[in-house]
């Protein structure tokens, strides 16, 4: 791991602001490893908060719903898009007694109300909270936000602290948990005076503030149970198997939403800002706001810039202006435009030292060009995606580009056998 | 130049005239005790070989491969001052400008450029030296360099009443003997330091490196052996750490270190002479490759498969030590020549059905 210029001095202070509604919305399709089948047709008039897609087949993505009322103008193969009424016309939901919830009934409702990771990955929460037989030792609350530039952890932990704490007690008569900890970067520990005031109003609820270092990718999940646990836990299995329930704060934001008001995930708080723009913050956005809403609200001029969803280590470059705002987009950044030249790999090592995974990044761009038997021989498949390797490089490496097309070939291999 | 597609979309300010420049930095100190030490001499030296050095980079790098934008990254810089490090200030100027001309064109520009090397492209022209110039090189007057000198001892030190202690600290901070970047071995530690602090190297390749070797000394009990401490320190901390020719894993340069110690040791013991400095490198970086693959760090989650990775060690040291031992056999007969020979032929195929296929490539 190292430590990165977290430059999140631009948004920290700002407060969650709210952003008018587009006329139109593009619900993605993709989620996690999986994608949704439409229940709705073109022409269909639908409520807001009405359930639009479902992955039937594989369960492997949450549900997702609209996000207002109107009208379905369009499907395709990635997204649907909705005509806002601007009615506000609401499904009716029925209440949930949190006090009397029982392990199936709230996994049921996770799943009714498409909760999925917010923290980038999207993973259906309930599987993840799908505990059986072993007993949950600890419930780490992750609010460590290790990207640069994002702040929509940090401004849902000031400013919906209570939320947070209210559906904390309820997963706590769930789970029973051993401790219940909540992880914060050491540059925000204010934010541990915050929370301890508040625990005041939850006498019963014996929280742990646990503040880590300022270093990526801290907040990855692997990292975080290793820091508060010391427990390492290999790519790829769920932590509720080893006795940890680990969640982001978004999500725990998205879990009080569908408890105490019925419903379900169709918006996020995201962090808008970047070298390239004067106009930053905190934003709370529905699921599916095209980017050319956000910023023609915001009268942002984009252009001749990289405009990225999601964090500035692991995001992804926006191509078309009209694609949308997802459940794992933590922020809507914009770059100047970068151009690099790549030297030659020194063999230096640093991607080495960084590696959070502990693998030997500048194989798979060896591997990615020339001996595709390097990829897994150096088990590509365990690497996170976090980018350290291709920041830390001196020589420019195209370490990420080498590392995401490699899976696709490793995969490709897989299945050849 | 290639606009970003894939993130991550911010990166640190490394780069690769950074490394250079630290290290440079960490060289001058040796350069200014050459200087103090020879004057004209290191200066007629040093201009030679980087002369030589930079005529070929233009030749080949620039003019035969196009390739113009890689002459200044400072690397031939590097290899120069190297090269110098390890001759003696008597060396002919054609002498020291066919050493950097061949250690910039057999040790760097025929791998495919800057990093993509097997061996340290200063101990290459080195040894090329030694073989095409036998004679001069491995004359007992080349070393003979009291009659030069400019400075024959310091006395920085004599104001400590106790003789012995001052005289020692005199010494730590000059030696006015060996080759051209062994006179102060503070100064070598300092530069050391300064590379570790800076992140340019790492502190395993060296602590293992002078902990194995001096261990080593201390077995044998040998007073008689023919070394310098500032010998062994420039190839500690200079050479043995240099970046594409060493492993990259932290495990694997230590064992990478703890293996040269043991060779250095072996070389002095058997005689090898002048030339040690050369071959303990050189028969390391060879097995770099398999270094890194045997000591790859284990991964997140994973658990080692001792037995099978104790075999792997075993046999890897089985074949560091065979080849130590066949080198000196070599050396023994005269027949090093022949092993240059071999090089020369190999890199030349390579490159021309291999690795000249492969200069866009970054690695």
């Amino acid at each position: 791991m190292m430590h990165i210029p977290s430059l999140k001095y631009k948004t920290k202070k700002q407060p969650i602001a709210e952003l008018k509604d587009a006329s139109v919305y593009r619900i993605p399709l993709q989620s996690y490893r999986s994608t949704l089948q439409p229940l709705v047709k073109i022409g269909d008039q639908i409520l807001q908060y009405q359930v639009l897609a479902e992955d039937v087949e594989h369960q492997f993505a949450a549900k997702i719903h609209s996000p207002v009322s109107g009208k379905v103008i369009a499907i395709d193969e990635h997204y649907i898009s909705l005509k806002n009424d601007f009615q506000q016309q609401k499904i009716t939901t029925e209440i949930i007694e949190s006090q009397q919830l029982d392990l199936e009934r709230f996994v049921q409702v996770l799943k009714d109300f498409g909760i999925a990771g917010i923290g980038g990955a999207e993973f259906p929460t309930n599987i993840k909270y799908k505990v059986e037989e072993s007993k949950i030792k600890s419930l780490l609350i992750n609010g460590i936000e290790c990207e640069p530039y994002l702040t929509s952890d940090y401004a849902v932990m000031r400013h919906e602290t209570e939320k947070l704490l209210k559906t904390i007690a309820v997963l706590n008569q769930i789970f029973q948990p051993e401790e219940i900890v909540i992880g914060i970067e050491k540059q925000h520990k204010e934010l541990k005076k915050h929370f301890e005031k508040k625990f005041k109003n939850h006498p019963k609820l014996v929280i742990r503030i646990h503040l880590l270092p300022n270093e990526y990718p801290q907040g990855g999940e692997l990292q975080f149970i290793k820091s508060v646990t010391n427990k390492e836990i290999p790519k790829g299995s769920i932590p509720a198997n080893y006795g940890y329930l680990v969640s982001n704060v978004g999500t725990i934001l998205a879990i009080y939403e569908a408890l105490f008001n019925g419903i379900p995930t169709t918006e996020r708080v995201i962090t808008i800002s970047g070298n390239a723009v004067n106009t930053t913050g905190n934003y709370r956005v529905k699921i599916g706001t095209p980017i050319r809403h956000i910023l023609k609200e915001l009268n942002i001029d984009a252009e001749d810039v990289d405009i990225v969803l999601g964090g500035p280590m692991m995001g992804k470059i926006v191509a078309d202006l009209d694609s949308p705002i997802r459940k794992g987009s933590g922020g809507l950044l914009l770059f100047k435009k970068q151009q690099k030249s790549i030297e030659n790999c020194i063999e230096c090592g640093y991607c080495v030292n960084v590696c959070p995974q502990q693998l030997m990044p500048m194989q798979f761009v060896k591997g990615h060009q020339e001996d595709q038997n390097l990829l897994s021989q150096f088990n590509l498949e365990h690497c996170i995606e976090c980018g350290a390797c291709e920041y830390i490089c001196p020589s420019n490496l195209p370490l990420m580009q080498s590392i995401v097309l490699g899976k696709v070939e490793l995969q490709k291999m897989m299945y050849a056998k | 130049m290639q606009n970003k597609r894939f993130s991550p979309f911010v990166s640190s300010k490394n780069s690769i005239g950074k490394v250079m420049l630290d290290v440079i930095i960490a060289l001058l100190p040796l350069c200014a005790f050459a200087f103090y030490t020879y004057r004209i001499w290191f200066l007629i030296v040093l201009g030679s070989a980087l002369g030589g050095a930079i005529l070929t980079e233009i030749l080949f790098s620039g003019i035969f491969l196009k390739k113009w934008k890689g002459i200044l990254d400072g690397s031939a810089i590097i290899t120069v001052l190297l090269l110098v490090f390890t001759i003696s200030p008597l060396t002919p100027w054609y002498v020291a400008a066919f050493g950097g001309s061949c250690a910039v064109l057999f040790g760097k520009i025929l791998w495919g450029g800057v990093g993509k090397n097997k061996f340290n492209p200063a101990l290459v022209g080195r040894e090329f030296m030694t073989v095409f110039f036998p004679m001069v090189m491995s004359s007992g007057d080349i070393w003979s360099t009291k009659r030069i000198r400019y400075v024959y001892e310091v006395e920085w030190f004599n104001f400590i009443p106790n003789a012995h202690w001052a005289e020692f600290l005199n010494e730590l901070f000059f030696v006015p003997t060996g080759a051209l970047g062994e006179y102060s071995a503070v100064f070598l530690l300092l530069g050391g330091i300064y590379l570790i602090f800076r992140r340019r190297i790492s502190w395993h390749i060296p602590a293992f490196l002078l902990v194995s070797f001096l261990s080593f000394l201390w077995i044998f009990e040998d007073q008689n052996l023919n070394y310098s401490l500032g010998g062994i320190l420039l190839g500690a901390i200079f050479m043995a750490t240099d970046m594409p020719s060493s492993p990259s894993s932290p495990a694997g340069k230590s064992y990478y270190g703890l293996m040269i110690g043991l060779v250095a040791g072996l070389c002095i013991q058997f005689g090898a002479g002048f030339e040690y400095m050369s071959y303990f490198i050189l028969i390391l970086n060879g097995f770099s490759t398999k270094i890194n693959q045997v000591f790859m760090p284990r991964t997140w989650g994973t658990k080692i498969d001792w037995p099978k990775k104790i075999e792997e060690v075993f046999l890897l040291t089985l074949s560091v030590l065979t080849v130590t031992f066949a080198v000196l056999s070599l050396h023994y007969y005269g027949y090093i020549p022949y092993l240059i020979y071999i090089y020369i032929i190999y890199i030349i195929f390579k490159f021309n059905f291999s690795f000249s296929k492969k200069l866009h490539q970054p690695i």
